[in-house]
């Protein structure tokens, strides 16, 4: 058999090999280390190298884009040296960046062209007032009218008692220099006059940032954003755990929960603590003041509302399901309990109905879904699994209950997707040890969302588990074991995680997880088929969710949460509810955009026949009872 | 052929104006789409939209009615071969048959008999839906006097069976302002047996040995200005019917066959063994009969088929309940556990199968939820303590039991504050969330 | 006018499942039994043959059932008491084959034992050529340790082993695999879970033509409408070509109907439902029947009579019409 001379792009001296053999074998055998979580198996795509002369015979290219082959790379574990071949191993940060199926959600960026005088409602001016003489005794607020008019062009201007009682302070001490900020243009109120928010003393210096915060209210998270109104950049983003979960984790139980007693009440005041601390880890991050804060728009499912703002929310669960209200007035922010600005501008964002709330409406505008031809399918992975089909001329959507297990709720060990969260694993196939990579390069405290889904596809894949679900606990393995919840693998040993306990996936995790994406593939496939739109001539796959930075299409394809499409038709875009928000704290346009989208919006109510029960006991299954629905995976499993 | 949502949105105005009583021009097309609103509700749209959609929303297979004193039997309109697909609509009806040969008597006390038949099934009264007289003895006055012995007894409506013109004419003559069914026309006596229904308002049975000539008659009696036509491909063995039947239904529903789109009628009695008279009808009932015409009556064989009629035209889209009760699982006694849970029958078998299969007795109490399971329910409102209460108590479970302890589903858990109070002198437990955990529940905790 | 018939092509077919081995095939039954093969649905003569005839399986179990209607007992008399003759009598009854059901506990209130388990099988099998299915008492632990002595104390019979259950199935499966033997696989009426057990087993290496599905069905007045429309749903996706489906279907009207109140009892009923025997015979025939015309390939029934009444309907199913 012919012996081949193979070379590195390294310091590593040339080795030989026999035709066939596996590259892998080849750079391990040159005293090289290369990544291989998942065995050598083709899987995980981490071994990527490049082939920068001579032909090597690639067996298979999964995980790999057209591009990345056509430059030469190859999986070494699936190549075999045919020829004398130069081998360039790449850094395992750019093997990371390789992957085409990790889709990052994109990054914030500033709608082109924001120029805040024309979208910003929100309006900050530096005025100087003539001091009063015995000649010019006019009253102090007519003084600052004059001013408003003449310097900023304002007409008329209303402003609370508390800003008149403190009118001549503010005045005087910055000796008839002032700051004013104005919500030029409620909402909800176009022809009105312009408001006062804000009275300070002396110019704020023009660079100095005009602060609003973006809201999401989710069931499971919250998340804020920290902006600056004048630049239109994010400068912080934070989220947290909803305090609400405490007294239930969907919806339902919340409203259960605050028609009791005090519980709406105790409701709003746990989702305010969360709001409220999450401003303040914002501002201390910018060195600002919550107090600071003048705009806030606030999107979220319409019990999140209801419960924020402490609005009855029974008739939401039951028959025919009405909210009390879908579009809500602006508000201030101390009616609504935030520490911000007390009189800030509190713009909560229409929804469409009782499961199809702002989050929606914000993530249709932020997708882009609302300008788009291609007829689109929209996901937002939360705990109530809405889904939107269509495109610029007509929109259905639905909701099904998903649960909170993907952004880590319900799930022994699951957390969010912060510093410590395991959010990737690989299993090998024959040694059934994972490798796994922490957010932060730190030991790890628990599992994110994306980990989770990697855990179900390469359980399943590796046999550690049936495509039912169930561990397989006939396999003698130590990581495979019954624990006090039934039967669970250990994906990290006490000793190498930052809580020295082991972390694990219980079989009632993976129960929970299977619902939830079952509940959300069925969502979509029964809200395709009533439209009579068939799911594969969906476009494009726009996925929203705060359950991470990223999802891996692949291995979400591989357990039956996304549909089987080409990858690049996925485009993962992260928390589109709060980019909604974002969209319409920087122009007042863009809510009445908002508003508009909602009025074309048909929901369609699942549970109205069989159907959706069908698809979901369908979709209780690794990928899908019905495995033609993902050849692709059909074709990987028979490999 | 049926039109998607997105199919009728297209030819609507799309102008979301919501003078429909809907939301969105979208919603209304997918309500048309499932024939759940009729396209007068818009307002709006174009006339050559309302001519392509109404042609798409008529029925393939005829809707005949037998009417006689207030009763009514519907057969047809069914838009489907399998029940799963959307529903069967119209129950055949179940009709029994005297010959004009029996003493006036014996068929009154036949007839009467069967008449006052109602047998209780889940709460429904089942009864049969009419009587078929058979002219044998040749004579129309003998015909007439059967008939008249047969109204004696029943007011319900009639199928009068002959060929003879004559008879039919006689018989027709005796149930003046009915609308009963002929029975029937072939290829020799179709123009006078037509004439016959048009003049007295009755529908028409035609019967033939082929398909083809079975559609030829159709077209015919149709032309003679027949409009409620009945089938009889008549066979009379379970083979041939099924197939005949199935090709029939298959015609009309798929290849939009207006000459066979009509309700079948079926005679499970004249296969020769009178035992296989049931079986014969469970065929009928399952594979399209409109009309099933039986020839002899008893109680035992009545009742399991009138349930087999509900059965197989339960809607399959409605969630799927069961009776609320208490039901006994493996013989339980006055120490053993009380457990509850919904009507939903999927949440019913999978708690039933898990005892059932442990051994363990126990009593399962079976609240009214309108067949959601038990999450779906509890999310809206249909169970709730006061709902579980009303039932343990209007149940009596008390009086079987020696330890008033009830088991609710894990899964609402937050009801055990609220049901102490309902139910101040029971104690409530709360059992596992999943069915399967229910054994070892009962063993290791209760 | 010439009728141009609708006829049904079929890109998929049932597979063929034999169960029972002749001595030529490592067994000792007179002959197998062949179920499954159709390409099309039940009895559509005009598009396809039917290849195999649905047969009747007659319950027999390893002690006297005490819990068994009155009527059942009766009728079986004496032989109730011993499975050897039990099984003579079912087959003089005209069952196609036998169901040994193992009961969960024997005389003496004790759990059945491995060895009392196996000692009955080969009762009836010594008894019997029939081909047979031995079912476990049908909690998961107790079928464990019964069906794997069995399956390896009739090896090569062929036998059906049941019955697996999505959360038991691996053990009875191995066992089956090891021992040349059948499984029957037991679903609670829903399309999907029976697909996805299928190919759980058949994930374990079981080839499919050793499969028997048992989708449940429920009884006349008692869920058979769910049962009924999941087989018939099971059969369309089979003939679709959905592999995991193709599976013959295997069904029990006589557990089924014999749980009911209207089979069970004979006392403190309305007297609208008629004379006690008959109304049970019919409860049970009608349940048989109607699972038969949605694709049952096996009917497991308990009353002679039920027996002898769905053999002559089934007969008159296979008749191929002359003109159609």
């Amino acid at each position: 058999m012919a012996e081949h001379i193979i070379t590195f792009d390294n310091d590593t001296p040339p080795v030989t090999a026999q035709t066939g053999t596996l590259l892998s074998e080849v750079i391990q055998g040159a005293a090289m280390t290369l990544n291989q979580p998942c065995g050598g198996q083709g899987r995980c795509g981490r071994c990527a190298v490049r082939v920068t002369g001579g032909t090597v015979r690639s067996r298979s290219t999964l995980r790999l884009s057209a591009e990345d082959v056509a430059a030469g790379y190859v999986l070494a574990c699936q190549a075999v040296v045919e020829s004398d071949a130069a081998i360039s191993i790449p850094p395992q940060e750019k093997i990371e960046r390789l992957l085409t199926t990790d889709l990052v959600s994109a990054e914030v960026e500033v709608p082109a062209g924001y120029d805040p005088r024309k979208a910003q409602n929100v309006r900050r001016v530096t005025l100087t007032l003539p001091p009063p003489t015995m000649d010019d005794q006019t009253d102090d607020w007519n003084r600052l009218l004059t001013a408003l008019r003449q310097q900023a062009d304002f007409g008329t201007v209303q402003a609370s008692l508390e800003q008149i009682q403190g009118l001549g302070g503010v005045l005087r001490e910055g000796d008839w220099q002032v700051t004013a900020t104005l919500d030029a243009e409620r909402w909800d109120c176009p022809g009105c006059p312009a408001r006062l928010i804000d009275l300070k003393p002396g110019h704020t210096a023009s660079e100095m940032p005009l602060w609003g915060i973006a809201v999401d209210i989710g069931t499971t998270t919250v998340t804020l954003w920290l902006v600056d109104l004048l630049t239109g950049k994010v400068m912080a983003q934070v989220a947290e755990y909803n305090g609400q979960i405490a007294r239930g984790e969907d919806v339902i139980s919340r409203v259960i929960y605050a028609g009791k007693n005090n519980g709406a009440a105790e409701l709003r005041d746990l989702v305010l603590t969360t709001i409220n601390t999450l401003l303040d880890t914002a501002c201390k991050r910018v060195q600002a003041q919550p107090a600071d804060v003048v705009k806030v728009v606030i999107s979220g499912n319409s019990v999140m509302m209801h419960l924020l703002l402490n609005i009855r929310a029974d008739s939401i669960r039951l028959s025919p399901f009405v909210t009390a209200i879908n579009d809500i007035p602006t508000l201030a922010g101390r009616e609504v309990g935030l520490n911000t600005h007390p009189a800030a501008t509190v713009d909560c964002l229409p929804g469409v109905a009782s499961y199809v709330g702002a989050d929606i409406t914000a993530g249709v505008l932020s997708s882009g879904l609302i300008d788009t031809e291609a007829v689109t399918l929209f996901i937002d992975m939360g705990t109530n699994g809405e889904t939107v089909l269509g495109n610029r001329d007509w929109l259905v959507t639905c909701a099904c209950s998903a649960g909170p297990a993907f952004e880590g709720g319900g799930v022994l060990d699951g957390m969010r997707a912060t510093k410590g969260a395991i959010e990737e694993v690989w299993i090998n196939g024959t040694t059934f040890e994972p490798t796994f990579r922490v957010i932060g390069g730190v030991k790890p405290r628990g599992l994110c969302g994306s980990a989770l889904i990697a855990l179900l596809a390469e359980m399943s894949l590796t046999g550690v588990m049936d495509k039912g679900g169930h561990i397989n606990t006939h396999r003698d393995h130590p990581r495979i074991r019954t624990g006090e919840h039934g039967p669970e693998y250990v994906v990290a040993w006490a000793n190498e995680t930052a809580h020295n306990r082991d972390i694990v996936i219980t079989n009632v995790d993976i129960d929970n997880l299977i619902r939830a994406k079952a509940a959300i593939y069925a969502g979509f496939s029964v809200l395709a088929e009533r439209v009579g739109v068939p799911l594969e001539t969906a476009e494009q796959v726009l996925i929203g969710g705060s359950f991470g930075k990223y999802i891996n299409v692949e291995k979400a394809v591989e357990i039956g949460l996304l549909p089987d499409m080409p990858w690049e038709n996925f485009h993962f875009l992260g928390n589109t509810s709060v980019r909604g928000a974002y969209l319409a704290l920087l122009d007042r346009e863009a809510r009445a955009r908002i508003q508009a989208s909602a009025a074309r919006m048909t929901y369609i109510e699942l549970s109205a026949d069989n159907t959706f029960y069908d698809a979901f006991t369908s979709a209780l299954f690794l990928p899908h009872t019905d495995l033609s629905r993902f050849p692709s995976v059909q074709a990987a499993i028979v490999s | 052929m049926a039109l998607s949502g997105i199919q009728i949105y297209k030819m609507l105005p799309q102008t979301n104006c919501k003078d429909c009583g809907f939301p969105t021009c979208l919603a209304f097309a997918m309500k048309l789409a499932a024939k759940q609103v009729e396209l007068s509700s818009c307002p709006h749209v174009a006339e050559d939209a309302k001519a392509q959609l109404s042609e798409a929303s008529e029925p393939p297979v005829r809707l005949v009615s037998l009417k006689a004193n207030g009763h009514e039997v519907k057969a047809g309109n069914e838009v489907v071969m399998f029940r799963h697909e959307k529903t069967f609509y119209n129950k055949p009806g179940l009709f029994l048959r005297v010959k004009d040969s029996q003493p006036a008597g014996e068929i009154q006390a036949a007839i009467a008999e069967a008449d006052g038949y109602c047998v209780n099934y889940v709460g429904r009264d089942l009864t049969l839906d009419g009587f078929a007289v058979e002219a044998v003895s040749g004579d129309a006055a003998v015909f007439a006097a059967a008939i008249a012995a047969v109204r004696q007894a029943s007011h319900r409506p009639l199928i009068l069976i002959s060929t003879d013109p004559a008879m039919i004419a006689a018989g027709l003559r005796a149930v003046d302002g009915e609308n009963p069914l002929i029975y029937g026309a072939n290829t020799g006596n179709w123009q006078a047996m037509a004439d016959l229904a048009k003049q007295h308002h009755a529908s028409l049975a035609v019967i033939a040995e082929s398909l083809d000539e079975l559609a030829d008659l159709t077209e015919k009696v149709k032309e003679a200005g027949v409009k409620d036509i009945v089938l009889d491909p008549a066979a009379r063995n379970l083979s041939r019917s099924l197939a005949l039947n199935t090709q029939i239904r298959r015609l009309a529903l798929k290849k939009n066959f207006r000459p066979l789109g009509y309700p079948l009628i079926s005679f499970p009695g004249e296969g020769g063994d009178p035992a296989q008279e049931s079986v014969m009808a469970v065929h009928a009932i399952t594979k399209y009969a409109g009309f099933i015409v039986l020839d002899h009556f008893a109680a035992e064989t009545a009742y399991p088929l009138l349930v087999l009629r509900e059965n197989i035209y339960t809607d399959p889209q409605k969630p799927i309940q069961v009776q609320p009760d208490v039901y006994e699982i493996n013989t339980p006694g006055p120490d053993d556990p009380v457990l509850v849970t919904t009507n939903f029958s999927i949440t019913y078998f999978s708690v039933a199968n898990e005892i059932e299969g442990s051994g363990i007795p126990a009593w399962l109490v079976v609240t009214d939820a309108e067949g959601m399971s038990v999450l779906t329910a509890w999310a809206a409102g249909k169970f709730d303590a006061e709902r579980i209460a009303k039932t343990i108590k209007s149940f009596n479970i008390a009086d079987k039991v020696n330890r008033k302890r009830i088991v609710i589903p894990g899964h609402v858990a937050v009801l055990s504050g609220e049901l102490e109070e309902e139910l101040p002198d029971w104690e409530i437990r709360v059992g596992p969330r999943e069915a399967i955990d229910l054994p070892s529940f009962i063993k290791q905790v209760l | 006018m010439a009728v141009e018939i609708p006829k049904d092509s079929w890109a998929g077919s049932v597979r063929v499942v034999t169960l029972g081995a002749t001595p030529a095939d490592g067994g000792t039954r007179s002959h197998t039994i062949m179920i499954g093969g159709q390409n099309t649905l039940p009895f559509m003569h005009f598009e396809k043959p039917t290849p195999h005839r649905p047969v009747i399986a007659v319950e027999i179990k390893d002690r006297r059932p005490e819990d068994w209607s009155g009527l059942l007992l009766d009728i079986w008399g004496d032989a109730a008491n011993d499975p050897a003759a039990w099984a003579k009598q079912a087959e003089v009854a005209g069952a196609d084959m036998l169901v040994l059901a193992l009961t969960l506990t024997a005389a003496d209130g004790n759990p059945t034992t491995p060895s009392m388990a196996v000692e009955a099988v080969k009762a009836v099998l010594a008894a019997s050529k029939l081909p047979l299915i031995v079912l476990g008492p049908g909690q998961a632990d107790a079928d464990n340790e019964l069906l794997v002595p069995v399956a390896e104390a009739t090896k090569g019979e062929r036998l059906a082993l049941g019955l697996c259950e999505d959360k038991n199935y691996r053990t009875i499966v191995a066992a089956a695999m090891a021992n040349d033997h059948c499984v029957v696989a037991r679903t609670p009426m829903d399309v999907n879970l029976a697909k996805q057990l299928n190919i759980l087993i058949h994930d374990m290496g079981l080839p499919l033509d050793r499969i028997v599905m048992d989708p449940t069905t429920g009884a006349l007045g008692y869920g058979i409408e769910y049962g009924y429309s999941v087989m018939e749903r099971l059969r369309l996706a089979a003939l679709q070509g959905d592999a995991m489906t193709q599976l013959p279907m295997m069904v029990t009207p006589g557990f089924e109907a014999w749980k009911t109140k209207e089979s069970k009892f004979g006392q403190d009923v309305p007297g609208t439902w008629g004379n006690w025997e008959e109304r049970a015979i019919n409860w049970e025939t009608l349940t048989a029947m109607t699972l038969v015309e949605s694709g049952a390939d096996v009917v497991v029934l308990r009353h002679p009579e039920s027996v002898r009444r769905v053999h002559q309907a089934i007969t008159d199913l296979m008749t191929v019409p002359e003109t159609v």
